[in-house]
């Protein structure tokens, strides 16, 4: 038997491009593309995050992060992402059961599409609506006002959270929707046959049967919202001028270029931060996916 | 009745949209505002000429992957599956943070650089599309009976494979070409115009324009994905008849 104990330079090199070597041709093009525009950036963001203004490596630029207004940032981007994800989840299981369970075909095509658009490519539009809307010249405000409710009475202001959180959920419930409906279609008609037959009226049927199975589903449709209003910028920036201070935000002005020169890579290091806390929630996601694909038949 | 609620911020904003000179009566005004706008067609045609592009190099990449992965490397499925659903786990911040950083300078300084990152933006869309059109199909069977006949694998690809996933191969296009239109974050970030950012810009001027805008683009949106999802169940519908009737 042939034994090597001798690594030499070239051994190295070609157990590094190991993995390269063994990507099959045809599939090459797809990997190049991807490792240039998007592995590549991660990879330059990361290292970027870690460096200082002299190119030496430190913690300084998470140490800003983790402390006061960039720290704040964070709180306010994650509790406006929690309060949003449980509003856009709870209104939007309800409105997926609405449809599933009462609108036909051709309806189901249009409230689906209604639905891909909102979820997808809302954002600015949605904001601009939503200042025709609610707005103080708005229609829904001045008919309210006409009815004898004056919502700017109190301390109400489209750009401010509470806006944000009613704007943020018209999104919310979109993508909601979309998620949730095939869990919903999971469910079969058998379960409840057997749920009737065994004596069972409607709340066993959702005490026993339909909510323990739909629950990993939930809980996974949840956190994807967490994560969609935890990284959405288009909306907040079209609806606020820096009233409200989001994470995205902040890395919007950060890297705008007119920042002082020592705080380039701080932007890097709340990116990556982002990209942390989304990579958590997001495994959650595909996780509870796991479970809750567990009923279905393929 | 519940669906309702959507309706209301829509209509409201319909409303505004046909909201006369200073506020009085219903006209075209905006609209014809907007038109007037500069660098409403020169924004525009950028936006169309990127999603173009970004619908152009998905059909070009994606689609020999997602069928030489099905057919030839099944192994590769988990790295690809894996790949496709970074784009929606990586905020799109981060990325536009990561690409000024990371892009070389000839790259940066034009705004085709966008095209790239739309199609990386619109993967996780795209190859669903397209690997839930591959999966319908009896991919196996069809290839062999190709090869059997004295095809060679581009052939394959073009004369068999392709016509049996046209609609997720146009379902795909579709998705890419429509999200490059709404796309707005990376663009902003990477300080470049397109048609929404250029919106939000105008909005600044005249906020009755923007909401004419964003009503037109939602409902014609809206409309398209409409449109698009009925075709799509008819050919299912013919395909699966035609199937039908010679198997009868």
């Amino acid at each position: 038997m042939k034994t090597e104990t001798v690594t030499s330079r070239s051994d190295v090199i070609a157990r590094r491009s190991f993995f390269i070597s063994r990507i099959p041709l045809p599939l090459l093009p797809f990997f190049l593309f991807v490792g240039f525009f998007l592995l590549w950036p991660i990879a330059v963001l990361v290292v970027r995050s870690f460096k200082g203004k002299k190119n030496e490596w430190t913690l300084a630029n998470f140490d800003a992060a983790l402390h006061g207004p960039y720290f704040h940032s964070f709180v306010s981007s994650i509790k406006l992402a929690s309060t949003t994800a449980l509003s856009g989840s709870i209104i939007g299981a309800f409105f997926a059961y609405v449809i599933y369970k009462y609108a036909g075909n051709r309806l189901t095509v249009i409230l689906d599409s209604i639905s891909a658009v909102f979820a997808n490519s809302g954002g600015v539009p949605l904001a601009f609506m939503f200042i025709a809307a609610f707005g103080m010249q708005g229609l829904v405000t001045k008919t309210l006002k006409n009815l004898g409710i004056d919502i700017y009475a109190g301390h109400f202001s489209l750009f401010s959270f509470t806006g944000l959180v009613l704007v943020y959920t018209f999104f919310q419930v979109p993508i909601m929707i979309l998620v949730f409906k095939p869990a919903l279609h999971g469910l079969k008609k058998e379960w409840s046959d057997a749920n009737s037959s065994l004596g069972g009226n409607s709340l066993t049927y959702w005490m026993r049967i339909g909510i323990p199975i739909l629950t990993p589903a939930f809980l996974g449709a949840f956190l994807l919202l967490f994560a969609s209003g935890f990284s959405a910028y288009a909306t907040a920036r079209a609806m606020t001028a820096g009233n409200v201070p989001l994470v995205p935000l902040v890395i919007g002005t950060l890297i705008d270029g007119n920042v002082i020169s020592n705080e380039a890579n701080l932007g890097s290091a709340l990116a990556v931060g982002m990209i942390f806390i989304a990579v958590i929630t997001m495994s959650g996601y595909l996780l509870a996916q796991k479970y809750a694909s567990r009923w279905r038949t393929k | 009745m519940a669906t309702l609620i959507f309706f209301i911020p829509l209509t409201a904003a319909a409303e505004f949209s046909f909201r006369g000179d200073f506020g009085k009566g219903h006209s075209f005004t905006n609209y014809i505002w907007l038109l007037k706008q500069d660098g409403f067609l020169e924004n525009l045609l950028i936006t169309l000429q990127l999603g173009a592009i970004a619908g152009i190099l998905n059909l070009l990449l994606m689609v020999p992957t997602a069928v030489i992965t099905n057919i030839k490397f099944p192994k590769w499925r988990p790295v690809l599956d894996f790949i496709c659903i970074l784009p929606l786990i990586i905020p799109v911040v981060s990325l536009a943070v990561g690409a000024q950083v990371a892009m070389p300078e000839f790259l940066q300084n034009s705004q085709y650089e966008l095209a790239f990152f739309f199609v990386i933006i619109a993967l996780p869309f795209t190859y669903r599309t397209l690997d839930n059109a591959l999966v319908s199909v009896e991919l196996k069977t069809l290839v062999e009976a190709s090869r059997n006949l004295g095809a060679g694998w581009f052939l394959t690809i073009v004369r068999v494979i392709f016509p049996s996933i046209r609609t997720g191969v146009i379902g795909a296009i579709f998705l890419s070409f429509a999200l490059s239109l709404g796309e707005y974050t990376l663009t902003v970030l990477l300080h470049w115009t397109t048609f929404p950012t250029w919106t939000v810009i105008a909005s600044q001027q005249n906020i009755l324009g923007a909401i004419a805008l964003s009503v037109f683009s939602l409902v014609g949106a809206v409309l398209l994905m409409i449109f698009i999802s009925i075709f799509a169940n008819k050919r299912n519908k013919r395909l699966n008849q035609q199937v039908e009737e010679e198997f009868a």
